[in-house]
């Protein structure tokens, strides 16, 4: 199929250049293979009985008749399921502070939340499995449930193991200058409480799992819909007794992942020990209740946060508690402490203090468990220092954009009071350049005309951001997986027929960098764009990666991508000095063609020098190997991207609907790859940050512990209607320590967004004495604000 | 998430349903548009012996008026929707049809369909409370009319007996200087409202209100008829600020909704009143 | 009464439908969905589930021309009818206007809720040749989309929209 790229001129570099992505063809005609979209010989589906208690011991389970029904091929229970695999160990290696937890793939002996595992049926159909998962009998016995996190950390509540005897998995504590020196000594301490909401990424796709088990070979091919292949292949492996050279995973098209999928899931080892039992192909497909009562929730912190600083609005020091909202178990490999501890590595952000101290408690309570959602560790605890330093502003009387400027950091490397080694970047120009954008000089009196002369209340907030990005070695042990060992890899082929292919174990799921990673190589390499194939996604075919999260692809997938081109360029370039007969630091590649400096005519294709590699015999160099190909692995040093978003929002106050108006967004990625690219990433994170700050949100009753989101009719996307138009502006700070000066970017709006929009809620309806102090927004709880602030403004009056 | 075993009968004709209704009765589920069943069955919240498919019995599609106007039960949403006919005898009912899901929705919803259902949330049986209109079913013994205030019985339930099939819905015409507004408040565009309120208000030439006609929608197990405000409003002078908020004080006075995680009992009323209001007032602007 | 009453049955029966123009006949018994019908019966597995109760809108696709949601239909209620799905929307290799738009514009990521949001842009162009960006979107709420925040698609419908006018401007 010809791409729209094909008919245009080509870019002088594809690095840079807003290149139309390669792989939308494909999606645009409905041929992307999604994992439910393969049909194997045989296959059978199963589908999972999942406890509809909170809290509950298992008496008995009776599947006898659920195995009567016609074309029931089995049904398995923990305890089956336990003699024939091995458990996953959550823990992070490095903390003595941390308390690992062992992982069965269905829970034996209690469910610990409603939607746990109990059960499994293997059926001819999805249809008939679940008729015989409606006849399994269960006998409860129904134990207290713990819902509220704090209530859980009490030494009365209800313990979820036993063999830990309490329900905090960890307690961790940092302390950095002298901070109880700075709080007495400041002119003021601001303090807040704040309850950042509990939403996740419920990605379009649901998860999903096929494998098929040869007996024969005792090899396994399991098609998942992940973000990380080959971190499942690692993963599984041992609990399912299999080499890893005998597994292979495969991630074709995923619908959506946003750190949802970059987890392993006990599912990935059940669903190929099933096809090993029944002897027969497996698929399980999540469905939508199972996706949001059971796979993963993210981001729910309980934040006591204090702010030392001086009457003229100079941070002094931070302080911070933190109360991780985790579930019944630890998601894997990252447990819960993805999300509290990278929360408190992330601090200080980009405000220049003297001292901080946090402390981490990661109660466990009978909820789904925490993982990893796009920005995680950013979300919550952005929300609640932000919205401090907005009540901060108002308190003081200082500007929230000056109050902020006046604490920024310098545009310098930088290393944090939590260890974080900033790169350089735009850190007072972002927040800058948003503001002017905004029009922020003649935004008051706007919001005071419309106040005063109409009633109406409009609100507006800037909220500036250094993150975490691109995930390496450094990057994790700075947010406190201390024995943290990430990477990537690429290959990088000349094929004898000159075109290129590149892999690595990354993954594509919507980011482009299968085109991403394509105008690197050309650029690199020196040829063009439509010669080169990248594919991703398959164990057997790529070399070993740790996939496509927290903003790594560009950086990591860019650098190994790289230094691999680097290493073939170079051996292209000998063959063609070779067959010119001139020397290789002459030789120059464009568009797929070697010329001789100086000499322009002199010329020579790379199908040619691909033909003289792979075919040329006694006349290629007596000293290269002919393959034309090179693997290379990368593993960066920090890096920090920075940002500045601002929302403007009205609020209707006799409804308490909130409506995001306008949205800006500045950011500083570094060197970017593709500026489309790199903008669409940046609408779609602020699309769910706003969902998160006004729609989503994964309730429980915390009566009787039921789930109270288990459909889309009660768990609310933003839709094309709830989301503005953003103007998006880019500054450009090459990294001085990445391959590439990449930065890396993707997540940024999710880290921000939320918080603009409180805070411009805030703002909006500060003149009517209204405090925001938690996620999400509904209008049922704004219009419960005002109705509070009033109540209280009358009380004071009277 | 897929829908337990049922056995599946596609009627031709409302004989040919009502036959089917006689034989099987309690165990049938009628499938009309689909939009609410079908999520049902798929989460097996239902599991009936037997759906009835009446897409296929053509005489009850389509909007005629004579006298009345008459809208077959499977006429699609869609079809309510752009009915110049329906725009011209019940713009309130136009109105409410707009604020239902979303253009592919609304293509498959019938009118029959969502009063049959009974939801106090949605917009369909709260116009048609407000419009006084009537409800024909058709059973064994030929069709039976009832008033819609009698139709909705409580959440989910209907005056409809199991052999009966909705067929028709008839609305008294407006008159041709009535007017209607229909606003609501949902957490997204095409969401079920948190509140809905729709008013139909007839004036004679001084612009006194002659009649008035207002819905709340999820504020009760039934659709809300605003008795208290429309009895207050006769009379009066819609260009009157002070009557319309007394209207909406009034309203708001007569509700005692429960709540629930979306909205609590406080807010639905308080946003029930701020909708009658504002309601009124859009009528009185688009007058202006 | 009519003289044949018809047949109340749960054994699977023969769904003949024409499918983007070509007819087509698989098994399914009544309760299975249309979605699934399409999916795993047809084997066109452009047509993507995303909830299965009538939310999301990834699985919408058309039937005589209406833009329906295909998991909130059975199989056995498409007997007779024309269904149009992503696969019948270009001709060979060459996209259709609004597949070249979604391209141009950056309107997918992910690409899951595409095929439907690309049928419902059609349906939209159909129903109004120039929408405003309002009536985009609203009448692309009813299909969510997780990666692109929206602007990408709304752009790729008002290019979709020039396209079809131009190469209609150049027809006539």
């Amino acid at each position: 199929m010809t791409s729209v790229m094909e008919k245009g001129p080509r870019p002088t570099q594809y690095i840079g250049a807003r290149v139309l992505r390669t792989e939308d063809p494909t999606f645009l005609t409905g041929q992307a293979r999604y994992t439910d979209d393969i049909t194997l010989p045989g296959m059978a589906e199963a589908a999972f009985l999942r406890s509809p208690h909170a809290h509950a011991r298992i008496v008995n389970i009776d599947t006898s008749e659920a195995e009567k029904i016609d074309g029931v091929l089995g049904v398995f229970t923990g305890r089956d399921l336990n003699e024939v695999v091995g458990k996953f160990t959550a823990g992070v290696p490095g903390r003595t502070d941390v308390n690992p937890q062992e992982l069965q793939m269905i829970p034996a002996d209690k469910a610990r939340f409603v939607g746990d595992l109990v059960a499994v049926v293997v059926a001819t159909s999805r249809y008939i499995a679940e008729d015989a998962v409606d006849l399994i009998d269960v006998e409860w016995e129904v134990l207290p449930h713990v819902i509220d996190p704090e209530a859980a950390l009490e030494p009365d509540a209800p313990v979820l193991h036993e063999e830990l005897g309490h329900n905090n998995f960890a307690h961790i504590e940092y302390k950095k200058g002298d901070v109880d020196r700075l709080f007495e000594e400041a002119d003021h301490v601001f303090s807040k409480r704040f309850h950042a909401g509990r939403f996740s990424p419920s990605p379009l796709e649901t998860r999903g799992v096929i494998a098929d088990y040869n007996t024969a070979s005792g090899e396994v091919v399991v098609w998942t819909s992940s973000q990380s292949p080959h971190l499942v292949r690692s993963l599984i492996a041992p609990p399912l007794g299999i080499a890893e050279s005998r597994i292979r995973v495969i991630a074709g098209a995923v619908g959506g992942g946003f750190g949802e999928k970059c987890h392993v899931f006990q599912e990935e080892v059940i669903i190929p020990a099933l096809s090993k039992l029944v002897g027969r192909p497996v698929k399980w497909i999540e469905d939508r209740y199972e996706n949001l009562a059971a796979s993963l929730h993210a981001k729910e912190i309980i934040t006591y946060m204090d702010i030392a600083c001086t009457s003229e609005g100079k941070f002094l020091a931070f302080r911070a508690r933190y109360v991780g909202v985790n579930g019944a178990y630890q998601s894997y490999p990252w447990t819960a402490l993805v999300e509290a501890m990278t929360t408190a590595a992330a601090l200080p952000s980009l405000y220049a203090i003297e001292g901080v101290q946090y402390t981490i408690d990661c109660p466990y309570t009978n909820r789904c468990p925490i993982g990893a959602y796009r920005a995680v560790g950013r979300t919550a605890g952005t929300s609640a220092r932000e919205s401090l330093i907005d009540d901060i502003a108002r308190e003081l009387q200082i500007d929230p954009v000056e109050l902020r400027l006046r604490n920024t950091i310098p545009n310098e490397p930088y290393v944090s009071l939590t260890g974080a080694k900033y790169d350089g970047g735009t850190y007072r120009e972002c927040t800058e350049r948003a503001r002017d954008l905004a029009n922020y000089d003649q935004f008051r009196e706007r919001q005071r005309r419309l106040r005063e002369e109409e009633g109406r209340y409009i609100g507006i907030a800037f909220v500036p951001s250094v993150e975490p990005s691109a995930w390496g070695s450094d990057m994790g042990k700075v947010n406190g997986y201390l024995a943290s060992e990430i990477f990537d890899a690429a290959t990088v082929t000349i094929e004898p027929d000159g075109s290129v292919s590149v892999t690595c174990g990354l993954h594509n799921h919507g980011q482009g960098i299968e085109t991403s990673l394509a105008q690197v190589a050309a650029d690199r390499l020196g040829v063009r764009l439509e010669s080169v194939r990248v594919t991703m996604g398959d164990t057997r075919a790529a070399p070993y990666g740790f996939g496509t999260h927290s903003s790594r692809a560009a950086v990591v997938g860019g650098g190994c991508v790289l230094r691999a081109s680097g290493d073939v360029q170079e051996k292209m370039a000998q063959m063609a000095a070779n067959m010119l007969e001139v020397s290789a630091e002459d030789i120059e590649w464009y568009d797929g063609v070697a010329s001789v400096k100086g000499v322009p005519t002199k010329t020579v294709t790379i199908a040619e020098v691909a033909a003289h590699a792979y075919y040329g015999g006694r006349s290629r160099p007596a000293d290269l190997e002919p393959a034309l190909t090179a693997t290379r692995s990368y593993d960066p040093l920090e890096t920090w991207p920075n940002s500045c978003v601002a929302a403007e929002v009205e609020v209707d106050i006799e409804t308490g609907r909130v409506d995001v108006t306008r949205f800006w967004s500045v950011e500083d990625c570094g060197v970017m790859l593709n500026p489309m690219i790199v903008e669409g990433q940046t609408v779609g994170a602020i699309a769910q940050g706003i969902g998160g700050a006004l729609l989503e949100d994964l309730a429980y009753d915390p009566e009787t512990g039921q789930f109270l989101a288990g459909s889309l009719m009660d768990y609310l996307y933003p839709s094309a209607t709830e989301v503005p138009e953003v103007i998006m502006e880019h500054l450009e700070t090459p990294s001085p320590v990445t391959e590439g000066g990449m930065k890396g970017m993707g997540e940024g709006g999710l880290s921000v967004a939320p918080a603009a929009v409180l805070n411009a809620v805030a703002d909006a309806l500060s003149p009517l004495g209204v405090n925001v102090e938690r996620s999400p927004l509904p209008p049922n709880t704004v219009l419960g604000y005002i109705r509070e602030a009033g109540r209280a403004a009358e009380a004071g009056e009277g | 998430m897929k829908p337990p075993v049922f056995k599946y009968c596609a009627a031709r004709s409302v004989d040919e349903a009502v036959h089917v209704l006689t034989e099987h009765g309690d165990d049938v589920t009628i499938l009309a548009g689909g939009q609410s069943l079908v999520p049902m069955l798929n989460m097996r919240m239902a599991r009936p012996e037997v759906v009835l498919d009446i897409n296929h019995v053509g005489e009850i599609a389509g909007v005629h008026a004579n006298g009345r106007l008459s809208i077959g039960a499977l006429t699609r949403q869609r079809v309510v929707e752009h009915s110049d006919v329906v725009a011209h005898h019940a713009p309130l009912l136009r109105d409410g049809v707009r604020h239902i899901g979303h253009p592919a929705i609304r293509a498959r919803g019938t009118i029959g369909g969502s009063a049959a259902h009974a939801d106090p949330a949605s917009e369909i049986p709260a116009v048609l409370v407000a419009l006084d209109a009537s409800i024909i079913l058709t059973g064994p013994n030929g069709d039976r009319e009832v008033r819609a205030a009698d139709f909705f019985v409580s959440v989910f339930t209907t005056a409809r007996e199991p052999d009966e099939v909705l067929t028709r819905i008839d609305v008294p015409p407006a008159s041709p200087t009535s007017r209607s507004a229909f606003l609501e408040v949902s957490r997204r565009h095409g969401d079920y409202a948190l509140v809905g309120v729709g008013a139909q208000i007839d004036e004679d030439g001084d612009g006194r209100i002659t009649s008035a006609r207002i819905a709340i929608t999820n504020v009760a197990d039934v659709p809300f008829r605003a008795r208290q405000a429309e009895d207050f409003l006769i009379g009066q002078q819609l260009g009157d600020p002070a009557v319309r908020l007394a209207a909406a004080d009034a309203a708001a006075a007569a509700l005692s909704p429960s709540g629930d995680q979306h909205a609590s009992t406080e807010y639905r009323i308080d946003v029930s009143r701020t909708l009658v209001r504002r309601v009124l007032e859009r009528i009185h602007g688009g007058a202006q | 009464m009519s003289d044949q009453l018809p047949e109340v049955s749960d054994e699977p029966t023969v769904v003949t439908v024409t499918v983007n123009g070509k007819k087509q006949r698989a098994l399914a018994e009544p309760r299975m969905l249309l979605s699934d019908f399409v999916r795993h019966g047809l084997g066109l597995t452009g047509t993507h589930v995303g909830c299965e109760h009538g939310v999301c809108g990834a699985c919408s696709i058309r039937v005589d021309g209406e833009v329906v949601r295909s998991c909130l239909m059975l199989a056995v209620q498409v007997d007779g009818c024309t269904i149009e799905t992503i696969e019948g929307m270009a001709k060979g290799d060459s996209l259709h206007p609004i597949q070249q738009a979604f391209q141009e514009e950056h309107g997918l990521q992910c690409g899951f809720c595409t095929p439907a949001m690309v049928l419902t842009t059609q349906r939209l162009l159909e129903e109004s040749p120039k929408p405003s960006e309002g009536e985009i979107r609203e009448y692309l709420s009813g299909n969510i989309c997780r990666c692109t925040g929206y602007q990408g698609i709304v752009a790729s419908v008002q290019c979709a929209a020039r396209k079809i006018a131009d190469q209609e401007a150049q027809q006539s």
